[in-house]
Order: structure tokens, then sequence, then C-alpha cells
């Protein structure tokens, strides 16, 4: 087990030095640089000397593989390095947008979960009645509904219907509780409805599969009472492909949502990494995907460990 | 057995007879047996229709500005209403569509053909070859779709053609490793052997022999792709990385002007998100009951 563990978490390594490498030549792929971008409002400024010795001053001078060695090594110890456009150092950039990102993912995945299991197992019990046919209409609805859509319509229905707009400047929740909610409650939604869908459609089909095994119908032939039997028995299998699913888009959650906090006017990840690719801020923007994707990694692997722990028919290997 | 063919062409004939028969047939039997998914199926039907009819059908020049009707609520003479430059919104949503259906479908394609070959050739040539795809596959895998999309577009500029690319490039890493799980089974099947022995090339036996029987799993990803292409287009138009203006996407209609005028003329900001989602729906719909008839595990009831 341990050794399962240990190897698993040193095979994410070179995963991540591949994300590395990737985006770190993406970056300079992009046309134009972070020193051109900001000097080119003040052309007085932006002689040729100039450029060069601001390019100096951020490293981008050297040879490109001496760059990234330097990142790489900087990373190694932990140290991400400044933004090259705001020259904050990049762990105090990310760490203020961090907590709005996080809530703003929780909040989402508890909606999704409130909405998907129920609506799912429900559609699978009357399945091809008009209660599956609704709560199937109702996912396939949300998946295809944008979310950031979705927000504006919400913005939308409280402004013409309440007169209402929620706050525009994020509270942290110890701060003002009430008024952190009434700000992320709606992207909360938003995000939600559309991510029960993949959760509902994955408990409705993996119930429909359980409900089909042999233990159930043994357990149904020796007269078991139908509502342990589908709690005990069905539902806790079928968690399974449904606690994967919910868990890996968490993961995207965390880095995804570039749209919705735009309409929403949220200051998150996504927004940061909209702005720092913009930017051209190579440093800010390599370490926001490095972060983005070792969460997605370390979730898949916690899904795994989850896996092999929840059924014991499965193996570490 | 009365009317034995005689000659190749009574065969031939024969035969696209009775494909034409069941083809029709396996329609019918399709919407019977799965009323959503021939509603789905029909919206889509309807929905390329417009788009390659969006000249006849529409009621204005998609970019064509009338300052004398600018954001003019829904009327007679404007159906939908009109945006900010007094364009109407219908026209630019009828002909929004032909960007949305260019690129769904262009990226569906092109994702889940390039995806399956890589994920049947990953598959069948096994060892190191494998181990190496699934590793990069891995790493592009590890970035969100849109995060990815972002990336190449930043890197190629706006424009529909690098949108395609921008959407494909994501899709394939997604594409290759279903097509790879379903080929693993099929190379272990003796006709693979088979053919093996009978000397072909390997680029035959992965086109011929195994891409075909990998058919299902391709069909579901083309038709869950093309509702995710649509999708991933209008964000990236939203956050003005997609098509640019004055090109007719929904996306783009919901930008700008749509969120700041939002409370006097709601109609800019609800009708293009309706005509994104009922498309979406659409292909979503069809997609799902394909995938209850294609797949055999849900088929034995």
């Amino acid at each position: 087990m341990t050794k399962y563990v240990v190897k698993r978490l040193l095979l994410m390594i070179p995963t991540l030095v591949g994300v590395a490498v990737l985006v770190f030549f993406l970056m300079r792929v992009v046309p134009g640089d972070v020193v051109e971008l900001r000097f080119a409002g003040e052309s007085s400024f932006a002689s040729k000397e100039n450029l060069d010795k601001e390019r100096a001053r951020l490293g981008l001078d050297k040879p490109l593989w001496k760059q990234f060695v330097d990142w790489m090594g900087g990373i190694a110890r932990l140290d991400f390095g400044v933004s090259m456009w705001t020259g904050a150092p990049i762990i105090e950039e990310i760490r203020l947008r961090f907590a709005l990102s996080l809530q703003l993912a929780i909040m989402s995945t508890l909606i999704a979960v409130l909405l998907a299991i129920p609506l799912g197992v429900l559609a699978a019990l009357k399945q091809d009645t008009w209660v599956d046919y609704a709560v199937r209409i109702f996912s396939i609805a949300g998946l295809a509904t944008p979310s950031f859509w979705l927000g504006i319509v919400f913005i939308l229905m409280l402004l013409i219907v309440f007169k209402w707009l929620p706050p525009m400047v994020y509270t942290p929740f110890w701060v003002n509780p009430v008024q952190n909610l009434a700000q992320l409650i709606w992207p909360a939604l938003a995000v939600g409805y559309r991510y029960s869908a993949v959760a509902m459609r994955m408990t409705r089909s993996a119930m429909l599969e359980v409900l089909r095994e042999d233990y159930i119908r043994t357990a149904r032939a020796k007269g078991l009472w139908e509502k342990l039997i589908l709690s005990r028995h069905a539902l806790k299998n079928a968690m399974l492909p449904v606690l994967t699913v919910i868990a890996l888009e968490f993961a995207f959650l965390m880095g995804g949502l570039v749209v919705t906090e735009q309409v929403f006017n949220l200051n998150g990840l996504g927004l940061l990494f909209v702005e720092s690719v913009a930017h051209r801020d190579y440093t800010l923007t390599q370490a926001l995907v490095l972060l983005v994707a070792a969460v997605f990694i370390f979730v898949n692997f916690l899904v795994e460990l989850a896996y092999a722990w929840i059924d014991p028919r499965i193996k570490f290997r | 057995m009365s009317s034995v063919p005689r000659r190749i062409d009574d065969v031939a004939e024969l035969g696209t007879d009775e494909a034409r028969r069941s083809w029709l047939a396996t329609v019918w039997e399709f919407s019977r047996r799965r009323p959503l998914g021939a509603i789905g199926g029909a919206i889509v039907l309807l929905n390329l229709i417009v788009a390659v009819g969006a000249n006849v059908l529409a009621p204005y020049d998609p970019v064509a500005t009338d300052y004398g009707a600018m954001l003019a609520r829904p009327s007679a003479a404007h159906w939908l209403g009109t945006d900010a430059y007094g364009r109407d919104v219908l026209s630019r949503i009828v002909y929004g569509s032909r960007t949305a259906m260019l690129v769904g479908f262009s990226c569906a394609v092109l994702g889940a053909t390039i995806g399956a070959v890589i994920g049947v050739g990953s598959a069948y040539f096994g060892g190191r070859v494998d181990l190496i795809v699934q590793r990069v596959m891995d790493i592009f895998l590890a970035f969100p779709l849109i995060i990815l999309a972002l990336a190449v577009v930043s890197i190629l500029g706006t424009g529909i053609w690098n949108v395609i690319l921008a959407i494909t490039v994501p899709m394939i890493p997604r594409a290759a490793l279903v097509s790879r799980s379903s080929a693993l089974a099929i190379r272990e099947m003796p006709y693979v052997d088979a053919a093996r022995a009978a000397g072909f090339r390997h680029v035959r036996i992965i086109l011929r022999h195994m891409l075909p029987n990998v058919m299902a799993p391709y069909l579901i990803m083309l038709t869950a792709y093309l509702g995710q292409a649509i999708l991933l287009e209008a964000s990236l138009s939203f956050l003005g990385l997609g098509v640019a203006e004055p090109t007719a996407a929904w996306g783009l209609m919901l930008r700008g002007a749509a969120v700041q005028f939002a409370e006097s003329a709601p109609w800019m900001a609800i009708f293009p998100g309706l005509a994104i989602s009922l498309a979406v729906f659409a292909f979503n719909l069809f997609g799902d009951s394909l995938r209850d008839a294609l797949d055999p595990r849900l088929r034995t009831q």
C-alpha cells in the first residue's frame, strides 16, 4: 500500500514536468512579450535600449534553456518567483484569489451533489416513465446551457424582479458571511446546475447497472425492505463512478471558471489566468497552469486511492 | 429464393435496395423507441437547414447597421429586436448558426477522428509506443479544456479557423483515451491476428480492421463533442478570443453591449443564449439516445 502510494506520487513528477515544458514553450511562442506590452502606452520610453534593459532585468535576455532551468530550480526550492507584470511575489498573487476560487468550487460542488444524487436515483427507479424523461431533460438542459449565460440571466432576473444587484466586491466569508454568500450563491448556482448534469447522468446509469445485479435480486427475493435495498445495497455500490465524476469536476472548477468569473466580476484564479496570458506575464501563467494541473493530477490520484479503499475487489498494483 | 440474381449488377442493386430499406427502417425504429432522441435529431436537422439557408431565411443583412433603430424592442419589423448598432438580432442568430455549425462539426469530426487514430494506433502497437503516447496524452489532459484553448488562441490569434484549431487540440487526447480503451479489446480479436498473419501493413490493419470496430464509441464521442465545441466557441467568443466582429456568432452577441444594456434591452442577452442552449440541447439529446442505442451493455433489456 505505502509502496503503491509512493510510486504513484513519484509518477506525477514526469507528468508535471511535461506540463511545465509545454506551458513554458507555449508562452514563448505567443507573439509579443511583457516588456513590449508595458511600454506600449508610453512611446517616449520605448526606445530599444530601455526595452532591452527591462528584458535583462526580468532575465528574458538569457537563452531559453537557461530560463527554463532557472525556473525549474526555483520551483524545486518552492520559489515561484515574482510576477513579471506587477512585480509582486507569485505566491501572494495566487493566495489573494485562491480563497475565492476554492469557496466557489466547494459551493458549486455542494449544489451539484444535492441536485444530482436524488434526481439521478429517482430517474433510475422510474426508468422510461415521464419522471425519468423530465429528469433527463432537466439534466441535458443543464449541460446545454452555458453557465456564463445562465449567470447573465440570473443577474437580469434579480435586477428586473427584485431591483437588487448582488454585491460586486468580494468579502471573505469570515468577515461577513451574509455579504459573502449574497455574492457567491448566484455564480455557484449557475455553475452547480451545469455540473450537476454530469453527476446526475452518472448516478442514473450507475444505479440502473447496479439494480440489475444478482445481489439486488437476492435481497428482494429474501423480502428485504425496498428502502434498505436501495440505500444499503444499490446506492452504496453506485456511488463509486459518481464520486469520480464529482471529484474530477471539482478539480476543473478550481481553474476552469474563466468565463463565469468574468460575468460576475469575480477576481478568482480564472480571471487571473486570462489576465496573465493577456499581459504575457510568463512567470504567473506558468505557475497558474502548473498549480491547476497539479490539483487535477492529485485529485485523480485521490480518486484512485478511494476506489481501492471503498471497493475491496480493486487491488493496488 | 425464387429470384436468384443472375448478373453481378442484380446483386449490387439488391444490396442497395436492401440497404436503403433497412436504413429507413432503422431511422423509424430509432424514432419510435427513443422519441427524445428523435426530437433532438429533428432540431439538429432544422438547425443545419437554417445554417445552410441563412441567406434566404434571415430577414436582414446580419452586419448592416441601422442607427435609426438602435436597441429597438422586438416588433413586427424586428422579431427579436435589434442590438446596440441597430443590427437585427434574429438575422444575427440565423447567421450565427452558420458559425456554430461550422465550428461544431469541424471540431467534432477533426477531434474525434484524430483522437481515434492516435488511440487505436497506440493500442495496436502497444508496448513502448503506447506508453509514450499515453504519457503525452496525460500531459494534455491535465490542462482544463478552456485553458488549453485559450493558449492556442493566444498563439494563433482570433478568427474562425484558429478557433476551430484551438477547440480541436484539447479534444484529441480525450478522444484518444476513449478509443484506446475500446481498441485494446479489439486488438486481441482473431481477425486482427489473421490480418497480421496475412502480412497486411500496419496502416491497413488499423484503418480497415480496427477503426471500423470502434465506430460506436466514435459516433458517441462525435455527437458529444458537437455540443461541447459549440459551447466552447461561445465561451471563447464571449471572452473576445473567438470569432471576431462583425461576424455573427452567438457567443459574440452576448459580449459587451448585451451585458451593458441587459436591463433596458434584455432581448440582446436572452435570445442568443437560448439559441446556444437549444442547439447544444438537441445535439446532447440525440447523442444520448444514440449512445443508449449503440451501447451493447444497455441493449439487453
